[in-house]
């Protein structure tokens, strides 16, 4: 018995678990104390009990939708466009980088731009990509795929550098053609860079996404937050967004993790 | 008696394109003329009102270069203001959450065993949108003061502290355990005691991981910064200008706005540099 249990200790996701039980009654003993000194505690801190009560009742907060429903029909709205511009984004970096490979000028051309992407707070520039485009669904999507675009395109460049000269050598003496050269060894170099990349677009994206909602009433999430926060409907809306963003966030950067898994057989092995 | 030495050349002649290719002085100078030109064609696009045939806008929505920066003479004072408001923000939340997620992750490093979980649960705050946190942290902070312009700063400086946080504790905790094989060894063989190796071999190794770190969380925590102003209480902020003057469509205030928020982004980045550049003097 002692035994078993010290395994269990031992395993790696369980001081993780320990951590997220911590947080749990670290947010309840807040919970209580919030609620014994607060008007409405349910602004500042619900009872987690109490969110997960919201999630599952079948009360409705708009017209003909009860919480859930609500949450889930808008996040389907923003998470597309998220995933449509991320997508887009990591394409284009994707070429960008190879681009940039293959010409020494149009590398020297866009590197120090590319910088500079990053560091112009892009989501400033939402209300702007607005005006011009004049559409929210365009917008959600082209500042979508700005903001993944420089976290794929600078860590695919990396990665494409990183191949050490030898192995450049050999596929000259294998006297291979630069199209050999490019699908056996300098894509698959670069695609942990290019995951990498992913993993730093992907919160990003919904984010971008989440906050361009907020600028124009047109259903979807961030819509749907602001709505809840000023009372337009149960703040427990709020609330379920709060964590179903988290979850997002965290679900997507996992799902990519996969993904790389799966399309690199060299990690399978190790 | 003179003699002209004079050297056969083996093999093809260079082409001049060749030759200009491997010139050391012209590599160099291309670095900064090629960007250079790029630099200059989009700018002539931008002036000719090419980028606005381009995108289907007008000089209203995208007004052109020189009226900008004249709209930026014009409020200068106001744009000061604004910048010294976001940049506050930015720069405490950076402060506090660098130094707690280094304190973390030293704690890690010191207990692996109870720690790397935890580790793992900050990552997760690290994807964790921005818009989520934001309005979350302006309830918590209504009887922090009852000055709007405080306490909306502080829940700002909340959301900002926790984005660095979850990034520098990720790298820090790479730089404080991924040390080369033989340093720690060298350590066992000079019977060391764990507080000495911390403070001798990791610490020091985990100096160029910080600035990883920061070049990812300095133009973060200006973004973060910028998108928590969107919905903060009292309006302040070159993030919040940005979007007040969209609402009243004075699109030319706006974008001095914009140029003002990516100057801050780019001489944040400079100082960073320059930081960089005196503290990693000696691993060079």
């Amino acid at each position: 018995m002692k035994r078993k249990i010290k395994r269990i200790v031992e395993k790696p996701w369980f001081s993780s678990i320990i951590w997220i039980l911590i947080l749990i009654a670290l947010w309840e003993v807040g919970a209580v104390v919030v609620s014994n000194t607060k008007r409405v505690p349910e602004n500042i801190l619900p009872h987690l009990h109490q969110i997960l009560g919201a999630a599952l009742s079948g009360k409705t907060v708009t017209a003909d939708m009860t919480a859930t429903q609500a949450v889930l029909s808008s996040a389907g709205l923003t998470l597309f466009r998220a995933l449509l511009g991320f997508f887009l984004g990591a394409v284009i970096g994707f070429l960008f980088a190879l681009l940039m490979k293959l010409s020494g000028v149009i590398e020297k051309m866009l590197f120090p731009y590319l910088m500079l992407i990053q560091l112009i707070p892009v989501l400033g520039l939402a209300p702007i990509v607005l005006a011009i485009t004049g559409d929210i669904n365009v917008s959600r999507v082209v500042i979508a795929s700005i903001l993944s675009f420089y976290p794929v395109a600078t860590n695919t460049l990396a990665g494409f550098k990183s191949v050490e000269k030898e192995k450049y050598d050999l596929m000259f003496i294998y006297a291979a053609k630069p199209y050999y050269i490019y699908t056996k060894v300098l894509i698959p170099a670069a695609l942990p860079y290019f995951f990498t990349g992913l993993k730093i677009a992907a919160p990003m994206a919904v984010t971008a996404s989440i906050l361009v909602d907020t600028l124009q009433g047109d259903g979807g999430l961030g819509c749907l937050l602001s709505q809840s926060l000023k009372h337009a409907m149960s703040i427990y809306v709020f609330w379920l967004i709060v964590f179903f963003s988290a979850f997002v966030g965290i679900i997507i950067s996992k799902i990519i993790g996969w993904i790389e898994y799966g399309v690199s057989p060299w990690k399978r092995r190790a | 008696m003179e003699y002209e030495v004079k050297l056969k050349k083996v093999g093809r002649k260079k082409t001049l394109r060749q030759r200009i290719k491997e010139n050391k002085s012209w590599q160099n100078l291309s670095t900064f003329i090629w960007p250079l030109v790029f630099g200059l064609i989009m700018i002539g696009l931008w002036q000719k009102e090419v980028l606005h045939s381009w995108f289907h806008t007008d000089t209203f929505t995208l007004p052109l270069l020189n009226k900008i920066g004249g709209i930026m003479g014009d409020i200068h004072e106001k744009l000061l203001e604004n910048t010294i408001s976001t940049v506050q923000v930015a720069f405490w939340g950076l402060l506090i959450g660098s130094l707690l997620g280094y304190l973390i992750a030293v704690f890690v490093a010191i207990f692996p065993k109870v720690g790397k979980g935890g580790l793992s649960v900050i990552g997760a705050f690290a994807s964790v949108p921005v818009v989520a946190m934001a309005p979350v942290f302006n309830n918590w902070t209504k009887d922090v003061s009852t000055d709007a312009g405080f306490r909306s700063m502080v829940s700002k400086i909340i959301v900002v502290t926790l984005i660095c946080a979850a990034d520098m504790g990720l790298n820090a905790y790479r730089g404080l355990t991924e040390i080369k094989p033989y340093s720690e060894d060298l350590m066992a063989i000079y019977a060391a005691p764990k507080r000495v190796t911390l403070w001798k071999l990791r610490l020091p190794n985990s100096v160029p991981y910080v600035f990883t770190a920061l070049k990812v969380s300095v133009p973060a925590s200006i973004m973060t910064a910028i998108v928590s102003e969107y919905f903060a209480e009292y309006i302040t902020g070159v993030g919040r200008q940005i979007r007040e003057n969209i609402v009243l469509a004075q699109y030319s205030t706006a974008w001095a706005y914009i140029a003002t928020a990516c100057l801050i982004g780019v001489v944040a980045y400079i100082i960073l540099m320059v930081l960089q550049s005196i503290c990693l003097k000696r691993y060079h």
